[in-house]
């Protein structure tokens, strides 16, 4: 079932230049879509008019049947897809972990004894129940972020956004969060949209979207998107390095079958010869 | 400029009961002038406050070891830090955060203003040039730009030529890379190379990226807790791994496959760059099937 289309979506944040030119795609409920493209894509464009940060200046944009150009849907709009941004420290409002938490919920006024559930739910879903009285400033950047999703998660989103959401974290923390992204995924089936351009998160996607210059030019899994490596390369992006590694030895000579694109793949492939 | 630090420890709030911090602690290693040093650890580790030290932004405290670099001994009082810190680059994460002028010229000569002795009009703006050219911008398209008018990555650019516009024998950069997209990191990387073949001598780069580190380094240097617990080549880092999973530091690709390898009995020793580890996977490939027939 399908819970978000965008529709020949252009816009413009200075009448000018266009940052998004006729993008259409669909994203089905449970869906795991990853958004790639070099700074500058249009790819945290698509974020902000997913939940109607902004409104898009051609086509349309709707959510759960929802289309943003309608003021009265706004709300219920941003009810359904929770934003997770870049910088932890921008995002945390409250001195204690479980008042950040409340802070979504209560402002839709949910009642106090759900707000206590839902808090719970969140943070066991984030695996950070144990920090619930901390104070947000004491923990690590990858922590802070596993807050962050509480604090989406407690508004029961259908979808949840990651703008590059693991960009300013050290390895451990990024692996923390991509972990408790692809479980809600996996075990409570929300759908996820991942803006990122670190390559070797997109393998964990259902789905890859390219965009360019303000253009959807690509989608496919990430087998299919990987094996187009010349477009990628000619907009400035990458192929994960164990894929690279796997082209450079099956260039000299050692058979390797097509599509590794991890590592674990690629050991795995390499005992087989 | 040799960097030679002796048992060299920092420790943070150390009046303060309860609340010190040893950052680092009795760390004891010598950064030789040429090399290209990778620092690697985890989050707290102690490498911040180490690289903080190399250009007296954190002194050296008194019974607190020795550090000099070249000929200027930072555990002396006395010593003359403005003329270090114009021989010693420093490149903060997200240095474009830090541009503030309002052309690129401004801001590309404020370091050279401040370290400077009386220069001239025509002699800033000939260093000024030359810091732009060496990072890849034209000078005359940019000098009157606003540096927020450009694109991340140029604005990255802009802050490493106020860094090299003294002419820095020793750059340290902490996290180079970090929020550059594929095309911009390949570009940067490049740069850290040709820099390194120009008057800067020494490069140390702090990162968490561990395959930027061995492909790029020519030694590595491993914190943990405060302490410098392993220090060689990248061969030698990543040869046995023990220790490194012990700390719960990622792996490089190379290493990685070179270990899933080793388990299954096959030799693929190498340097751990990228095209190293494919020569010897090519090798160990053509030796087992020559076995076979």
């Amino acid at each position: 079932m399908q819970i978000i289309s965008v529709e020949n979506v252009s816009y413009s944040y200075d009448k000018q230049n266009m940052a998004i030119k006729n993008v259409s795609f669909s994203v089905q409920r449970g869906e795991y879509v990853s958004i790639i493209g070099h700074n500058g894509s249009g790819k945290s464009t698509i974020a902000r008019l997913l939940n109607a940060l902004i409104k898009p200046d051609e086509g349309e944009v709707t959510v759960d049947g929802l289309s943003s150009l309608d003021k009265k849907n706004l709300f219920e709009i941003r009810k359904r897809v929770g934003v997770v941004f870049q910088n932890p420290d921008n995002q945390l409002v409250a001195s204690i972990v479980e008042d950040d938490v409340a802070f979504g919920p209560e402002n839709l006024g949910v009642p106090r004894e759900e707000i206590g559930e839902r808090i719970e739910f969140a943070l066991s879903a984030v695996g950070m129940t144990e920090f619930r009285k901390s104070s947000p400033v004491r923990l690590s950047g990858g922590q802070k972020q596993r807050i962050a999703i509480a604090g989406v998660l407690a508004l029961k989103p259908d979808v949840l956004v990651l703008d590059e959401s693991t960009a300013m974290l050290d390895p451990r923390g990024r692996k923390e969060v991509l972990d408790v992204v692809e479980k809600l995924n996996k075990e409570q089936g929300v759908t996820v949209i991942s803006i990122t351009h670190y390559m070797e998160e997109t393998v964990r996607a259902d789905r890859v979207l390219v965009m360019d210059g303000g253009e959807l030019i690509l989608q496919g899994c990430p087998q299919e998107i990987f094996a187009k490596k010349d477009v990628l390369t000619a907009i400035g992006l990458e192929i994960p390095p164990a894929m690279r590694i796997a082209e450079k030895l099956v260039a000299r000579g050692v058979p390797l079958p097509s599509g590794i694109l991890t590592e674990e793949r690629l050991g795995e492939e390499l005992c087989k010869l | 400029m040799q960097i030679v630090a002796q048992n060299l420890t920092y420790i943070y709030s150390e009046k303060s009961k309860g609340l010190a911090v040893r950052a680092i602690d009795g760390v004891t290693v010598t950064i030789n002038e040429g090399d290209f040093f990778g620092i690697i650890g985890h989050t707290g580790s102690g490498k911040s406050t180490f690289v903080q030290h190399l250009n007296g932004l954190i002194k050296v405290g008194k019974d607190k070891g020795g550090l000099t670099v070249g000929e200027y001994d930072l555990s002396d009082k006395k010593c003359d830090f403005k003329g270090l810190r114009a021989k010693v680059g420093m490149v903060f994460q997200y240095p474009e955060h830090q541009l503030f002028a309002e052309t690129v010229f401004d801001d590309v000569a404020f370091g050279l203003k401040n370290y400077g002795k009386d220069l001239s009009e025509e002699q800033i703006s000939s260093a000024v040039r030359s810091a732009l050219e060496i990072v890849g911008l034209d000078y005359d398209s940019v000098k009157e730009k606003s540096p927020f008018e450009l694109s991340g990555g140029q604005k990255r650019r802009v802050a490493i030529a106020g860094v090299i516009v003294t002419k820095p024998e020793v750059l340290v950069l902490d996290e180079p890379v970090a929020g550059l997209d594929p095309r911009g990191k390949t570009e940067f990387i490049d740069l850290l190379h040709r820099l390194h073949k120009t008057f800067v001598k020494t490069i140390i780069i702090v990162s968490h990226d561990m395959n930027l580190v061995c492909e790029n380094c020519n030694r590595i240097g491993v914190f943990s807790e405060g302490k410098l617990v392993k220090e060689g080549s990248p061969k030698e880092i990543f040869s046995s791994l023990d220790q490194i999973k012990e700390l719960k530091l990622s792996l490089p690709v190379t290493a990685f496959l070179t270990e899933v390898l080793k388990e299954k009995g096959v030799n693929a020793d190498n340097d751990f760059t990228e095209d190293g580890f494919v020569d010897a996977v090519v090798s160990a490939y053509m030796e087992r099937k020559r076995g076979d027939k």
